[in-house]
């Protein structure tokens, strides 16, 4: 079953057209990568299936909700209700993080599962001390972000996200604002959670990366999928020129 | 003057400490609660509410707070005398005036109301920087957890408003412990007046000097507060 359907999704800033006719699927336990040139439009892909941007015109399923949907030429968003529903269903993991500052790493976690939930808070501890077990963070609970290390931050991110117990998880980029040392510990997390079989949409600049977590690559650019496929055939032996020189740029 | 005669200036004024005292705290209480309205009623959608407030602290700002006083302390036995003229259309509601112009707290009220209305204007735009500050993540990770608009507000936002509009707020609360002087404007008897009143009697600047003693100490303790409000909040950056 597909957890997200992705139909001709158009959207603009003003006159700039950021994201053109994009369709794709993420079948459940599937790991996709989302890779391209920046500005091409891969992060804005991500926000509009996350709803933090409204998508001009095109179709969005996720986990059988329909969450967008055209009327004739008019983009119709689902009820307030489904779609706090469906905000419930998935996961998003920032690029800067974006942990509650006055929080600690404990109370970061058990937010959400508690006050929007509603879960019991000895049952929300017991799962947020299993997630930061397996984030390799135990001990830190009481720990504050500004604390921690960008490394550190993002597994606590990580763990606050999964703290929902989402269907599919969002990566926008986690290791772009993390220095290289620290990049290695978020992908050996991400590759436990894909050994795990969670669904995973991962934008990301690290193409080694990409082609070792993932069973299908979407490549972006001017705000097209120019290409997509097993990664294997995407950085094996991609016959697409625009394909082969963005990569080319990464293999030096 | 000698000192037996500072000495007793000093406890004249310490007799009226508690009217300046009482002004400043009035003020913070009521100020504050409507500044946070004033910033919602700005930050409002609907434009004309947006414009409107804007006008409210344009005018607060822009015109002496002394000028406020004046036009508030008269406002109600204006609207009394005009009343009077005009027949008394609406009698009890000119007696209800009249009742409360007569109120022996009537100039405290009315001082209250001026400073409350003069500083929830600053306040708003304090709390209103402290506001936007706010980086836009916090919003957008508040929403991918499924956190309502309140929640979102108030367990997320709020609380670190709060302590980013600390340094700015204690600078406010500092002027109005100064501020509070203003009020001799209207004849309110506080240490500003008493303070006056004994230069006369003495035909020395002595008794200012003891005034600004009291405020200085005042602030001192103001300035002191607010350490140890930030101290409190220094647990995370």
């Amino acid at each position: 079953m597909a957890v997200l359907e992705v139909k001709n999704l158009s959207k603009s800033f003003g006159d700039l057209q950021v994201l053109r006719d994009i369709s794709f699927n993420v079948e459940e336990g599937q790991v996709v990568s989302v890779i391209g040139p920046s500005g091409s439009g891969k992060s804005t892909l991500l926000r509009c299936v996350n709803q933090l941007e409204r998508a001009d015109s095109g179709e969005i399923n996720v986990c059988g909700m329909n969450m967008l949907h055209m009327n004739g030429s008019k983009a119709v968003y689902a009820p307030h209700k489904t779609l706090r529903e469906i905000r419930l269903r998935i996961g998003l993991v920032f690029q800067n993080f974006n942990l509650f500052p006055h929080m600690n790493v404990m109370q970061n976690i058990i937010e959400a599962p508690v006050h929007v939930l509603k879960k019991p808070k000895a049952e929300a501890v017991q799962d947020a001390v299993e997630l930061l077990e397996k984030m390799g963070l135990s001990g830190k609970e009481k720990a504050y972000p500004c604390e921690l290390s960008g490394g550190q931050q993002q597994r606590v991110s990580i763990a606050r996200a999964l703290a929902l117990r989402p269907d599919v998880l969002f990566f926008d980029e986690p290791t772009s604002a993390l220095d290289p040392e620290l990049t290695g510990e978020i992908l050996k997390v991400i590759k436990g959670l894909a050994a795990e079989k969670m669904t995973m949409v991962i934008v990301t600049h690290e193409m080694e990366f990409a082609r070792e977590v993932s069973n299908h690559v979407i490549f972006m650019d001017g705000g097209y999928i120019v290409e997509e496929g097993a990664p294997e055939l995407l950085f094996g032996d991609t016959q697409n020129e625009r394909t082969k020189q963005f990569l080319s740029r990464y293999r030096k | 003057m000698n000192f037996d005669d500072y000495l007793k200036v000093s406890k004249i004024l310490l007799e009226y400490l508690p009217y300046t005292l009482k002004l400043f705290f009035f003020t913070l209480l009521f100020s504050i609660p409507l500044g946070m309205v004033v910033t919602w009623l700005k930050k409002c959608r609907f434009k004309p509410v947006s414009w409107l407030t804007n006008i409210y602290i344009l005018i607060m700002r822009g015109t002496p707070l002394m000028l406020q006083i004046v036009a508030v302390y008269f406002a109600i036995p204006m609207m009394v005398s005009s009343a009077k003229k005009a027949g008394s259309i609406e009698g009890t509601f000119y007696e209800t005036l009249d009742k409360f112009k007569a109120n022996e707290n009537y100039m405290f009220i009315m001082l209250v109301i001026a400073f409350s209305f003069n500083y929830a204007a600053y306040f708003a735009e304090i709390f209103r920087g402290g506001i936007e500050s706010i980086p836009v993540g916090q919003y957008e990770a508040s929403s991918m957890l499924g956190l309502t608009k309140m929640q979102t507000f108030f367990r997320i936002i709020l609380p670190q408003v709060v302590k980013r509009v600390i340094p700015a707020t204690s600078n406010e609360v500092i002027v109005l412990v100064k501020d509070t002087s203003l009020a001799t404007i209207i004849s309110y008897t506080e240490i500003m007046l008493k303070a006056k009143q004994q230069m006369n009697a003495y035909s020395s600047i002595g008794p200012l000097f003891v005034a600004g003693l009291f405020y200085f100490v005042l602030n001192a303790v103001v300035t002191v507060a607010f350490m140890l409000i930030e101290k409190h909040y220094d647990y995370y950056k």
